[in-house]
């Protein structure tokens, strides 16, 4: 079975919002991480995840198999979930 | 004896100092010219500073907003108050009004941010975040 969806989002971030929003619309089933909700351990290693996937610090971040969205891009995410 | 210097105020908002206008006086609510914070005018043991009258509220990272937007002629869009939002939540959780599009809450970043305040507009349309635009 393929991957959850996985979304590095800022809560108070709204096109983070917009993301998720248009995944609930479409009744994705995925991971959010609020990287500035978490402890410091945690934000840090979120943070180097995103870094690697992207080489910056930008939000959201959305993974979808092999594709990396980065901004709330509803037209790749139509393509990366194929609806 | 060595010619005056002007006067300057500083703002606590974007830390840098702006000039002393003829006829202001203690007391006096000002604009900031660099970042649009509402300043009431404070002689202090350093000199001259603007204090926040509406420190953390609603109303002043509103009227900062929009100050700023018409000292440089920039205009919004339809995710201006989904970012307010985000500001004031910012400001809930850190203490002051930082982008709600990074992950730093630091002065640098207090809005508007520094790249803002440094031409990023001019550049590229819009701040990182696109609460202020170029008016098209």
């Amino acid at each position: 079975m393929a991957k959850k969806p996985k979304v590095y989002a800022l809560s108070t971030c709204p096109y983070c919002k917009r993301t998720r929003r248009f995944l609930d619309a479409h009744r994705v089933d995925y991971e959010c991480i609020e990287v500035d909700q978490l402890d410091d351990a945690k934000q840090d290693q979120a943070l180097e995840e995103i870094k690697k996937l992207t080489g910056k610090q930008s939000f959201p971040v959305v993974v979808i198999g092999d594709d990396i969205i980065v901004g709330h891009d509803e037209d790749k995410l139509r393509r990366a979930l194929k609806i | 004896m060595s010619a005056e210097q002007p006067e300057r105020v500083f703002c606590p908002v974007c830390l840098a100092k702006f000039k002393f206008a003829n006829g202001w006086k203690e007391g006096d609510t000002v604009i900031c010219p660099i970042c649009g914070q509402k300043l009431r005018l404070r002689r202090g043991p350093e000199g001259w500073v603007g204090d926040r009258p509406e420190k953390g509220s609603e109303k002043e990272i509103r009227e900062r907003a929009e100050e700023y937007a018409r000292l440089r002629g920039y205009v919004f869009n339809e995710i201006k108050e989904e970012l307010i939002q985000g500001l004031i939540a910012k400001n809930r959780r850190f203490g002051d009004f930082y982008c709600p599009c990074r992950m730093e809450h630091n002065p640098e970043y207090q809005c508007p941010c520094k790249p803002t305040r440094g031409g990023d507009v001019e550049k590229n349309g819009r701040c990182y975040c696109g609460f202020f635009w170029k008016k098209a």
